[in-house]
């Protein structure tokens, strides 16, 4: 009762203290809120790069790099990781690991084949074999997988089924690609994969997920062309030639039961790659590599080296922030002594005095943090108009919204603390002087 | 109630040190009304300052109302300035910006006492200086004369053991010093124990005991037999005996 009593008289001072000086206090809130703004929109972007996006199995999924390139000056220095078709399979039918994901990216055309409209929606796509949806978790809100890499099946992501269905259950509808005919057989939920790791690489790695996943045979003799890097020694004029020739597209993901399996994957991959070599249809050393969804995500550079600088900038600068805000209020203390002074000759003690300060300063905490999180969500607008690229990136998540008001709550706090400690380092009778 | 024994007081700043008090010894006793007086500079604000805990000193023992202060950690002498102690200041000190119920309100919370309470003693002590009809006005509109008094009600409002005043009349004119010299000497009749610095001889031969401060120091101890004070006479005074304080 007592110290409630206590806390809302410190309150009212605290806004009493703001209404005397309100041109001083919008200062110091505007120069927190910048600084902490300016930190929180690039803390925003480092979130959303940084993230886990499937924490539950980020270090049992294995993505696959091989040296298998037929001739001795293969593209990359580094094993590829796009994969031949027939390695791919051989991986994908080793039966090592619980499941495994070999796809490609695409894009067709996509109409209702019962409208009577003839507008087509510009659709990607991603060809893969049936394991993607397990190995991937991807969320299912009608119906589910196609079972075969084969048949003329399809499953389609929420954002195409709300165009084209209205967001309605529309498993055993036919849609229109590019002139044929496949039947939906399951409707993703809304799915955000931020990074997108299952394919974290061409500058992919925050493109949604994808509108339309095809039975990779299918999409090959459908002749459905590669919409990402490709790499080949040979020619080819229909995807569906690409199943023998060397042409390296393809890429591959392994489940496995734990993260101690990955030595076992290791020595089939090298071993396959020996025999190979041995069979004198590559030159190269013997070199695979496996990443966990984590690694892949670091060796794709995901998290971009210039915004961690930016952010290293953005604390400086809200050091500098913190520093003007103090010296501000600084200068408001000073005003303040005399009051200072009379509240303790008159019983205040320096704990009460300590206590109305950070009380007044918790209160510039929690505006600062409100227009901390209005103006980091229009830089970020902001930038998104001058960076498109962005768009997938520059998201303010309720934990970046959390830390935002920590933030601004703690630079508030601390912009107080080398006042407060002046105000209350004289004698009472040296401040009401 | 009060026990000064050999106080020092030295101000140290860059390039000199001034002994503001040097082995200043005093004893009030309660309901005693003492008179300060000395000339400019001689320390006596700076003796109500530490008798009023708001200034520290370097030497000696202080006993305020059978507390001894040496050592007391700021918490204990926060309370003791709040519970015990009424302080009246030459310029009154009141908040500008604050009602006069707000500014007499104000010790009052840190006293922890619920609004009622509050309510009630600020009333009860803007009653004991006639200005109980003022509560909404600010300090800005009422005269010196009254401003004075609301800070008078200010001390009062703890209902402390003591009242230090320092100059309380010095930016006053003589009829408005008039009023504040009688509800000082109202409230003395009832009781209260009253330390006053004051360069006006008149006000200092008005009171039970008058002490002089000379370059920091007591210098004349005269212990005035109490007045009538109706009379206001000055011839009746006698001085009765000179003791120091006990050691
Ligand atoms: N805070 C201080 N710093 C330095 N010197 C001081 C301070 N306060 C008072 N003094 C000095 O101490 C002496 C006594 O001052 P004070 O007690 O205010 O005298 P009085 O009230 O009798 O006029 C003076 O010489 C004054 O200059
Ligand atoms: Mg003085």
């Amino acid at each position: 009762m007592r110290s409630a009593s206590m806390f809302s008289y410190n309150l009212s001072l605290a806004i009493q203290s703001f209404k005397r000086a309100p041109t001083l206090y919008f200062l110091i809130m505007l120069t927190l809120s910048i600084g902490v703004g300016v930190l929180c929109a690039n803390l925003a972007l480092v979130n959303s790069m940084a993230s886990n996006p499937i924490p539950e199995k980020s270090d049992t999924l294995i993505h696959i790099s091989m040296n298998t390139w037929p001739e001795d000056n293969p593209p990359d220095e580094q094993p590829l990781y796009i994969l031949r078709y027939r390695d791919a399979m051989k991986i994908s039918e080793s039966g090592i690991g619980i499941r495994s994901a070999v796809f490609y990216a695409s894009g067709v055309y996509a109409r209702d084949a019962e409208s009577k409209s003839m507008k087509r929606f510009d659709s990607a796509v991603r060809a893969t074999t049936p394991g993607f949806f397990k190995l991937s978790n991807a969320p299912f809100a009608y119906g589910s997988a196609f079972e075969k890499s084969h048949g003329m099946e399809i499953v389609i992501g929420d954002e195409l089924n709300q165009k084209i269905f209205a967001g309605e259950n529309s498993v055993g509808k036919v849609l229109e690609l590019d002139g044929e005919l496949l039947t939906i057989v399951g409707v993703l939920k809304p799915w955000t994969l931020r990074p997108l790791f299952y394919h974290a690489t061409d500058g992919h790695a925050f493109s949604l997920t994808d509108d339309i996943y095809a039975p990779l045979e299918t999409a090959m003799d459908l002749n459905w062309s590669i919409h990402a890097r490709s790499s080949s020694t040979d020619n080819y004029t229909h995807v569906a030639q690409t199943r023998d020739r060397d042409v390296y597209y393809l890429q591959a993901w392994l489940e496995l039961p734990s993260s101690n399996d990955r030595q076992a994957l290791q020595s089939y991959l090298d071993n396959y790659s020996k025999s190979l070599k041995v069979a004198g249809q590559h030159p190269l050393a013997i070199r695979n590599e496996l990443h966990d969804v984590t690694e892949w995500l670091v060796v794709n550079k995901v998290v971009d080296h210039k915004i961690l600088a930016f952010t290293l900038a953005s604390i400086l600068f809200l050091f500098v922030c913190v520093f003007n805000a103090s010296s501000l209020l600084l200068s408001r203390f000073h005003a303040a002594k005399f009051e200072v002074g009379l509240r303790r000759a008159l019983g205040a003690s320096n704990r009460h005095m300590l206590m109305q300060g950070l009380t007044e300063s918790v209160l510039l905490g929690l505006f600062t943090g409100i227009v901390s999180l209005l103006l980091s969500w229009l830089f970020l607008k902001l930038s998104v108009s001058f960076l498109p690229d962005l768009a997938n990136i520059a998201i303010l998540e309720p934990k970046v919204l959390l830390l935002g008001m920590l933030i601004a709550l703690l630079t508030s706090v601390a912009s107080a603390l080398y006042p407060l400690y002046r105000a209350n380092r004289y004698t009472i009778s040296a401040e009401l002087k | 109630m009060l026990k000064m024994n050999n106080i020092s007081r030295i101000y140290q700043t860059d390039t000199i040190q001034t002994h503001a008090l040097r082995d200043f010894s005093l004893n009030v006793k309660a309901g005693e009304f003492v008179a300060v007086t000395g000339p400019s500079g001689s320390g006596k604000s700076t003796f109500l300052n530490v008798a009023g805990l708001l200034d520290n000193f370097d030497r000696g023992q202080y006993e305020l109302d059978g507390v001894s202060v040496q050592g007391l950690k700021d918490d204990e002498l926060s309370r003791l300035r709040n519970e015990k102690i009424g302080f009246i200041f030459q310029n009154y000190n009141l908040i500008p910006d604050y009602s006069i119920f707000d500014n007499v309100d104000m010790p009052l919370r840190y006293r922890g006492f619920n609004a009622r309470e509050r309510k009630r003693r600020v009333e009860e002590a803007l009653e004991k200086v006639g200005l109980a009809s003022r509560l909404k006005y600010l300090p800005s509109q009422l005269s010196g004369g009254q401003q004075q008094r609301v800070a008078i009600a200010r001390a009062l409002a703890g209902e402390p053991k003591i009242l230090l005043a320092d100059e309380p009349t010095g930016n006053l004119d003589s009829l408005m010093a008039r009023q504040v010299m009688e509800i000082l000497h109202d409230l003395n009749k009832g009781g209260a124990t009253i330390i006053m610095v004051t360069h006006d001889p008149d006000q200092a031969r008005e009171v039970s005991r008058n002490v002089q401060v000379i370059d920091g120091q007591l210098a004349d101890f005269r212990i005035y037999a109490p007045l009538e004070r109706a009379e206001g006479n000055t011839e009746k005074t006698a001085v009765v005996s000179a003791e120091v304080a006990d050691a």
